[in-house]
């Protein structure tokens, strides 16, 4: 498949936008629902109190940030690089993923802060998990940077994948920092080494549906994001052929004129 | 359990305002290739949309 065969897309099809439909009402019940269980339904924790309603919120955000986000921009990123599957269908994806998974990273660093500051007494502590989400968080600011550089789309698209595969090697620092370094921040509660989750009841209920919502809410997010890489490639492109058009037809006299 | 709340408050904005500014990109955009489908139409082979002109 060459990279050139991304450019042009038909327009949204009407099941195209049911899909879109479907998932974002299934998301808003789902979130609502969370909140709801959240904040009125489940019960305060022995040790955290009411504080624990949290866990319904940040690690949700973080899955999707850090493991959907994140992973999902790597792997589409190394798609592009791999000369077999390379197409700017997975260039746009990856751009999607990145963008949606910059606002999940940004919802996560200040979750976890208003959870920090009545818990360790501290809005922000230089603690490995933060510090390594929050440098995540530079790197793919740096990747949405380096997409607005002006280039030809197949550069755009190579240099941004290779940047996409060198800030990802930073999930996998996230999520082991707590157990390669001693830090604040508490360890997994599902998925821990040993994949014995440490939350149960209706409590445990609310966080997998906490996950699902925010999941849906990601998945939305990222058809909208593509949808709209598609439309401003349409009409970039439209733009610089009607534009070559436009010189060719001013240029077309000039010829004539200086043949004679 | 200000803390919570002001947590849900300001993840749920966020998430809500960016999806909201996603809407309106896609609208804004959808509208933006419509009007240039329509200028580029008069000159191009029938059914042939500026991408595909290429």
């Amino acid at each position: 498949m060459s990279a050139h065969q991304g450019r042009s897309s038909p327009p949204e099809s009407s099941r195209a936008r049911w899909t879109v439909r479907v998932v974002g009402i299934t998301a808003a019940v789902a979130t609502a629902a969370t909140v709801w269980l959240a904040l009125w339904v489940t019960p305060p924790d022995v040790t955290q109190g009411d504080l624990v309603r949290l866990v319904y919120l940040h690690p949700g955000v973080a899955w999707v940030a850090l493991y959907l986000a994140f992973g999902l921009a790597a792997g589409a990123s190394l798609l592009y690089l791999w000369p077999r599957t390379r197409s700017l269908f997975w260039d746009r994806l990856a751009a999607a993923a990145v963008e949606v998974g910059v606002v999940f990273n940004v919802c996560t660093l200040v979750s976890g802060s208003i959870w920090g500051k009545p818990t360790w007494g501290v809005w922000w502590a230089w603690d490995a998990r933060l510090t390594s989400t929050a440098v995540l968080l530079v790197l793919f600011l740096g990747y949405l940077a380096l997409r607005r550089v002006p280039a030809e789309p197949e550069v755009r698209a190579r240099r941004s994948a290779f940047l996409a595969l060198f800030a990802a090697v930073d999930v996998p620092i996230v999520h082991f920092s707590v157990l390669w370094w001693r830090t604040l921040h508490q360890g997994a509660t599902v998925l821990n080494p040993d994949l014995t989750p440490t939350i149960h009841g209706s409590m445990a209920w609310t966080l997998l549906l906490g996950f699902v919502a925010l999941t849906l809410v990601f998945v939305w997010m990222l058809l909208v994001r593509y949808r709209i890489g598609v439309l401003e490639d349409r009409l970039g492109t439209g733009e610089l052929d009607m534009a070559l058009r436009q010189r060719q037809a001013e240029g077309a006299p000039d010829d004539e004129d200086e043949a004679a | 359990m200000g803390y919570v709340v002001a947590g849900y408050v300001i993840v749920l904005s966020l998430l809500f305002l960016y999806a909201g500014q996603l809407v309106w990109r896609k609208r804004r955009l959808t509208r933006a290739v419509e009007r240039f489908e329509l200028l580029a139409a008069p000159g191009d082979e029938p059914g042939a949309g500026p991408a595909g002109s290429r």
